[in-house]
Order: C-alpha cells, then structure tokens, then sequence
C-alpha cells in the first residue's frame, strides 16, 4: 500500500510537471542579467525583476520580445511560445547581455 | 598625454590623495557623488545636442538619464540623512575638470567632437571608479550613503566599458 501511494505520488507529480508551465526569474542586478542564460521549455514564462537603481530592459536581438522601461523595483513577464534561442539585452545599457533558449 | 587627459588625471590624483592627506567625511563625499554626475550631466547635454553620430547621441542621452537618477537617489538619501553636502577640494577639481572639458568640447565639431567627448568619458568614468574604490567607498561612515556608492558601481563600469566600446568603433 505504501509503495503504491508512492507510485501513485510519482505519477501526480510527473503529470503536473508536463501540465503546469514552469515560472522563472531572471534579476537585473549590478548591470548584469542573473543568470545569463536561461533554458526554459515551451510555455513556460519568464518574469525579469530590476534589482537595480537605475532602469533597464530586456530585448530581443531578433525583435521576439522587448520590455520596454522597467523601472528600478519593476518586473516584467514573457511567455516563450516558440522554440529557439533568443539573445537579448539591456536596450539601455547595450553591454547587459543575456539569452533564453526554449526548447 | 593632452591636456583634457591631463585634468582627469589630476582630477584623479586630487581624489585618491584626498585619503591620505585627510579621509572625506560623508556630507564631502555625498557632495562629491553629486558633483562628478552632474559633471556627466552637463557634458551629456553638450553632446547630445552637438554631436552629429547617432550612437555618440544615444550614449550622452543614456548618461544624462543614468547620472540624473543616480542624483536623485543620492540627494533623496542625503535628505532622509540630514547631511547637507559640503564643498570641498575634491569636488572642486572634480568641477573645474568639468568646466574644463565643456570649454574644449565648445570648440570643436564633428568627428574631432565625439573623439574628444568620448576619450574623456573614458577617462571620467575610469577616475570615478578609482576614487569610490580607494577613497568613497572605504572612507563613508553611514551604511546607507556606503550601500548606494556599492549599488551605483556597476553603472560606472558598465559606463566605461560602453565608452570603451564607442572609442573603439570612432574613426573607422
């Protein structure tokens, strides 16, 4: 009985890891994208929070997404529909580079 | 070394030497970070207006936005503080090298403007960092006016390393 409630726990989980798209967070703190490269799945969002004091962006090189402004204490949520590898930046500050990769 | 160098090189001498002849106490070194960003300011007005070269514009805009709002914070810090600013030899030298360079840059356009604006953003941004790692940041006694100095760092550098980049890519 123990072992099937465990197996029946594991499929649950496994379920609700395919079905529930994942959230993550990358901070813009220091001048720096934190972490700098990112794998996420399909579906899954991704939420840009501004650590810093000064605002910055997220934007795509290849125009797939740009945060506009995200003032100092702001976040800003992308949902990764397709496929790819995306490099962005900090429109502002050019040397703030990062990248999501969406398989 | 030419003579705008120079005054940032002075500049910088004038900032480090500030610890050993005596340590800054907070109200100079608060006034300090508000005279070096509003050098930057002043010099970013001068070029976004004059400079012909789109990325020379972009970058004085983005430092007039960068140093105004660091500004902000460190005058907002200064007044929940109940430090008034107080002048001394370091953002004296620090405002003559301003004035300085804003005479030189009146006196020329063109390409031989972005050279000279950038060369000395190179140089400013290189002297600021110098003086809030030996001098600013050791010598602040407030935790808070410490933090910001910590937090507004990585401005400087990504400003110098955008700078850097600029040089690089004027005259080809």
């Amino acid at each position: 009985m123990l072992r099937l409630s465990i197996l029946v726990g594991a499929v649950a989980a496994g379920c609700s890891a395919t079905a529930l798209a994942a959230s993550h967070t990358v901070t813009m703190d220091g001048f720096a994208f934190k972490p700098q490269t990112l794998e996420v799945k399909v579906g899954d969002t991704v939420e840009w929070v501004n650590r810093d004091i000064l605002p910055h962006t997220a934007t795509a090189t290849a125009n797939a997404f740009d945060s506009k402004t995200i003032q100092p204490g702001g976040k800003w949520t992308w949902t990764a529909r397709t496929a790819g590898q995306y490099a962005y930046e900090c429109a502002l500050h050019p040397n703030m580079k990062g990248v999501v990769q969406v398989k | 070394m030419n003579k705008l160098s120079f005054t940032v090189a002075v500049a910088a001498f004038a900032l480090a030497g500030a610890v050993h002849a005596q340590a800054p106490n907070d109200a100079q070194i608060a006034h300090v970070v508000v005279t070096a960003n509003q050098v930057d300011i002043d010099a970013g007005k001068l070029a976004s207006t004059k400079s012909t070269n789109k990325d020379v514009q972009a970058f004085a805009k983005q430092m007039i936005a960068d140093h105004s709002g660091v500004n902000q914070q460190a005058t907002a810090l200064a007044t929940k503080l109940k430090v008034t600013p107080q002048d001394n030899p370091t953002s004296q030298s620090l405002a003559k090298g301003g004035k300085d360079n804003i005479a030189k840059l009146n006196t020329l356009s063109g390409a031989a403007f972005d050279k000279a604006y950038v060369d000395h953003e190179v140089d400013y941004h290189q002297a600021v960092l110098d003086a809030l790692d030996k001098t600013l940041i050791p010598s602040a006694k407030n935790e808070e006016l410490k933090a910001l100095m910590v937090k507004v760092r990585p401005a400087f550098v990504s400003h110098l390393d955008h700078a850097k980049h600029l040089q690089s890519t004027l005259g080809k």
